[in-house]
Formats: C-alpha cells, structure tokens, sequence
C-alpha cells in the first residue's frame, strides 16, 4: 500500500516537472518553430506544430547586409551590442565606486542616499521620458546632437540602472570585512589602492552578476527606444523587432518571429550559461532588500 | 605628558577621520553628480513643466519649449477627468490580477522544485529562460500565440485539445467585458476595464516573470529549517498545515519583497500593452505616453508621469519602512 502510493507520488512529481517544463520552455520553442517555417505551413489548419521542411531564408534575409530588413538587423544588433556595453561600463565604474564608499564610510545622510539609489530604480521610465525629451529636443539639441544619437540613449540608460549597481555592490562590499581594507593599508596601500588591489579581486563574481544585470536591462529597453530614435544611426534590438512587427517594415510572422528569436538570444544565452549568479543577485537585489 | 601625547592622538584620529570623510565624497561625487544632472534635475523639471502649458515648437531644425503657467490646473484636469480614473482602475486591475497569478505559480513551481527528482538542476537552470526574453519580445511572441485565426498556436493548441472546433478561431485579444451574464460581478469587471483581452495579456506577461518568482521562492524556502517540518509530521501536522503554519509564515519576507516589488514594476506596465493594443488599453504609462508624444502635451504629460513617479515613491517608501522593519524583527 505504502509503495503504492509512494509510487504514484513519484509519477505525479514528474508529470507536475514536465507541466512546468512545457509551460516554461514551450512559447519560445514555438517562437523559433514559427520562425522556420514557411508562410504556407503557418496557415494550415489544423495547426502543424512541426514545420517540415523547416526554411532559413529569414536568417539568411537578417545577415543579409543588402536587403531591407538585414540592413535594420545589423545596425540594430550593432547599436544594441554599443550601447548595452557602454552603459555597463559607466554604471559599473562609477557605481562600485559609490557603492565602496556607501559600505565603507558612515556620514550623514548615508542611510537616505541608500535609499535615494534604491528609489531611482523603482521610478517609471515614462516620468524620466517626459522632460529628458523636452530638455533635449528643446534645449540640448542647439548645443549638441542628442536626438537619435547612440551616447544619448548611453546616457538615459545609465540614469535608470546606475542606482541598482550602487544598490547591489554594497551589498557585496558589505559581505568583505573591514579589517582587510586596513591590512592592505599598513602594508602601505593607500585607501584607493586598497580597494583596487585587495577588495576588488575580492568581489568579482558580485561584479560579474551586477554587470550581466546592467547589460540585460540596457538591452532589454523599449521605451526610451521607442522615444529618441528614429533611424539606424541609434535604434535597438528591441525598436527592431517592434518595427518589423507592424508599420511598413512588416512581412510575415514568421519574419517578426525570426527577428525576436535572434533579438532574445543574446540575453538568453547569457542567463542561461550565468544562471547561478543571476539567480543569487537577484536574491540579493531583492531578497535581502 | 600623557594629556599632551592623548591629544597628539586625538587630533591624528580627527584628521585621519576628515581624510576617511574626503575619500568617501570623493568616491561617491562621480554618481552623485550623475545622478543629480539625469534623475533629480530631470525630476524637478517634470515638475515645472507639470504647472505649465507646455509645447515644443520646432523651427528651421531648432527646437524651442513654449510654456505658458498655469498653476495646478493640469493636476485638477486629470482628477476631474473619468478616462484619468478609468486608466488608474485598468492598471490596478493588470497589476493586482497578475500579482496575484505570478504568487501561485510561482510558488507551486517552487514548492515542486523544492522536492528531490532527477534532472533537477536543468530545469532550475532552464527557469531563468522567460525572464531573460526581452519585454518586446514577449509581447510579439504571445502576440504569435494568440492569433485570432484558426491556424493560430493557442487555437491550435484548443483544437487539438477539443475545447474549441476544428476549425473554429478565439479572437484572444478581443476587447470584450468578461462576466457579463453574472449580475453584478459584469458590472465591477466592466468598471475595472476587465476585458479578454487583458486577461490574456496577463497570462503573457505571467510567463515572463512566474519563473523568476518560483526562483526568488525556492531561495526562500531553503532558509526553512528542515526541523520544524520533522517537529510538525511528529505533532501529526497535514501537509496543508504544515504549508499554512510553517512555509507560508517562513516565507513571509520573501513573498513581501516580491509583492512590493512587482506591484511597482506591474504598475509601469508599457511594452506589451503598447505594442499588442496601442491606445486600446490605457493603463497609466500608455495614456502618459499618448498625452505627452502623440498629443504633443507636454505639460499635461508631466503631470501624469509626475503623479505616477510620486505614486511609485510612495510605494518605495512604504516597502522600505516594512522591510526594516522585518529585518529588525
């Protein structure tokens, strides 16, 4: 009877485990299946999930420099790849500095520029759009190009993830105890040396999660997007696969799904080979705070 | 002497502090500053355009802001305005219907991962997977899902599984009231702008997050002791209880950072609505965007991004002040 029972539990864990699996996994491999299949396997009724023979040409089409939808592709990816990067680095740089100083050094109003950073966060992107657009497009853009430019969307990027860096790595900085800072400084290390040799190595898997997380948000942006660029010279992955969804750009679902496919890879392959980190920054982003 | 040689030291201790206090701005000055120049500054502005009737005019290439005062008269438009209410209850109803949605499958999945079974690290690791799906992404990829023909992949799936025709469609995305022959609850769905629509735009959305969720939960449930269960099953404690009087309560400061934290995120909720049903379905950030970029006002746009962004620090706020608290506890 027991066994029974202990057996039947058994079977209902791995049904419940495939559920979650199919639930999990099945949109995007229906994304990818749509994205291979041809126009007249995708309306036929009833539906094939199988698309035989499966057909390239949309990825062809995407790297494919002199066609219409390959040259949006490419500059997108390569625009996406730029400004993702740079805005990882200048959140890092200055945000870790902010972050050791936050964790290290007790002063007035510590605790509220904490929670000043950690508020920015939670700010809707659309309360920032409103008067960065007409600060630039009313006033900056005389000065200097701003609109559809590359360094500016760098900059608006960094304004919503930089509060977020600061939140996360001092918490890291927090987890490496004080004496070693005043270790390093007897063995005549100056305060700044201190950190960059001895307490940075120390945290570089925090860095590692911090940097991937400021990289999937700065990818994964739309609205400032959508907002402050208009041609190849600054739009996005996520522009693209909006464009090639609707307006003149479109041509079949299977290209829009072409297009999303390979707009989500990048992020993908990277959660998926960093998962454990992502995972326990998340929990220390959120979690603990 | 000694009085001499402590003073020497205090004063070493004072200056050493001042040198502490000069490396720690020092440090911190880089972020501040850009914090000031593209938050606060921006922030503030916001505010002053929100007093304004403002326009951008461009001539010759040029940009110029026209702004005219006008005291708190674009607050008062919106809170006398019913599309403002309507546009607060539709967010309200997105946000707590996939809150809630999110919370239970999430933490199913969880309480599932959180058994022994073969394979179990792939399918932890294969979790990550939605949340890493850019949001426009999702929105095209559920869009696909939900075409309204017959061919579609949910109407497909519905086939497939008998619920629907063989070749009968569900226009999924359709903007029709739900519960409409129940009295009474048809008329609270209709006033919160529940349609089939959003509703199936939630299950999209849902996609996306409830991994990560089931994530943060199964982190959660493995800072419960084992004991207390054992203690529990002895005291003969029903798996039920033992969820209820130990798991739940356990769990408690996790689930409250989720909530808050989603509640803020749910609450800006743009990408997918936007770019599925454009102005059809006008939660907050939608109708701020359409008011400030389609209807080129810029005044009346920062007064309802300056309502929201105020309305989501006074969330910030309370999530802080409670999530003290639970620490202290």
């Amino acid at each position: 009877m027991g066994d029974r029972r202990k057996i039947l539990q058994r079977v209902g864990l791995y049904v419940l485990v495939l559920l979650i699996l199919v639930w999990t996994l099945g949109p995007f491999i229906w994304l990818f299946l749509t994205s291979i299949s041809t126009q007249a396997k995708l309306n036929t009724i009833p539906i094939q999930w199988l698309p035989s023979p499966p057909t390239f040409e949309h990825y062809q089409a995407m790297f494919d420099p002199t066609s219409s939808t390959g040259a949006l592709f490419l500059a997108a990816m390569r625009n996406s790849l730029i400004i993702a990067s740079s805005t990882t680095i200048v959140c890092l740089i200055f945000g870790v500095l902010a972050a050791f100083s936050l964790a290290r050094f007790s002063f007035r109003g510590r605790n509220a520029l904490v929670m000043g950073m950690l508020a920015t966060r939670l700010l809707p992107t659309i309360a920032l759009a409103v008067p960065f657009y007409v600060l630039i497009v009313g006033y900056v853009e005389r000065v200097a190009p701003m609109y559809d430019t590359r360094h500016n969307l760098v900059i608006l990027y960094t304004s919503f993830i930089i509060g977020l860096v600061v939140w996360i790595m001092q918490g890291y900085f927090q987890t490496i105890p004080k004496d070693l800072d005043e270790a390093a400084m007897v063995d005549g290390c100056t305060r700044f040396q201190a950190l960059t040799r001895v307490i940075l190595p120390l945290v570089t898997p925090g860095l590692v999660t911090t940097g991937l997380l400021a990289f999937l948000l700065a990818w994964d942006e739309f609205l400032l997007a959508l907002i402050f660029t208009r041609t190849s010279n600054a739009f996005t992955m996520p522009y693209f696969v909006f464009i090639v969804g609707s307006s003149q750009y479109y041509q079949s679902p299977a290209a829009v799904a072409a297009g999303g496919f390979m707009a989500a890879l990048p992020p993908v392959i990277l959660a998926l080979v960093f998962q454990n980190r992502l995972v326990s920054g998340l929990t220390a982003g959120a979690v603990k705070g | 002497m000694t009085a001499k040689v402590s003073r020497k030291q205090d004063s070493g201790q004072m200056s050493q502090r001042r040198g502490d206090q000069a490396f720690a701005f020092s440090l911190l000055s880089p972020a501040l500053l850009i914090m000031l120049v593209v938050v606060f500054l921006p922030l503030a502005y916001a505010f002053f355009l929100s007093l304004n009737k403002a326009e951008i005019v461009v001539v010759g290439g040029k940009g110029s802001v026209l702004a005219e005062w006008r005291w708190l008269k674009n607050y008062l438009y919106f809170l006398v305005d019913p599309s403002f209410w309507y546009s607060v209850r539709v967010t309200s109803y997105f946000t707590g219907v996939s809150l809630a949605i999110e919370l239970v499958i999430g933490t199913i999945i969880a309480l599932v991962l959180d058994k022994e079974f073969w394979g179990r690290p792939v399918v932890r690791a294969l979790l990550i997977l939605p949340w890493a799906v850019p949001t426009v992404v999702n929105a095209r990829l559920w869009g696909l899902i939900f075409e309204p023909h017959a061919y579609g992949a949910l109407n497909g799936l519905l086939q497939t599984l008998h619920l629907i025709g063989p070749t009968e469609a569900v226009n999924f995305l359709a903007p029709i009231p739900i519960f409409q022959n129940v009295p009474g609850l048809g008329q609270i769905t209709t006033w919160l702008g529940a349609t089939r629509a959003i509703n199936w735009l939630i299950l999209g959305d849902t996609w996306k997050v409830a991994p990560v969720v089931a994530l943060l939960v199964l982190a959660g449930l493995q800072t419960v002791p084992k004991e207390l269960y054992e203690a529990a099953e002895v005291d003969g404690a029903t798996a039920w209880g033992r969820f209820w009087r130990i798991t739940v309560p356990m769990l408690r400061p996790v689930i409250l950072v989720i909530l808050v934290y989603r509640t803020m995120e749910l609450f800006r909720v743009f990408d997918i609505l936007y770019i599925l049903m454009a102005y059809t379905i006008p939660v907050l950030a939608v109708k701020t965007y359409q008011e400030a970029f389609v209807f080129g006002g810029f005044g009346r746009g920062s007064a309802l991004a300056f309502l929201i962004g105020l309305f989501i620090l006074i969330i910030a706020f309370v999530y802080i002040r409670l999530v003290a608290v639970t620490e202290e506890a």
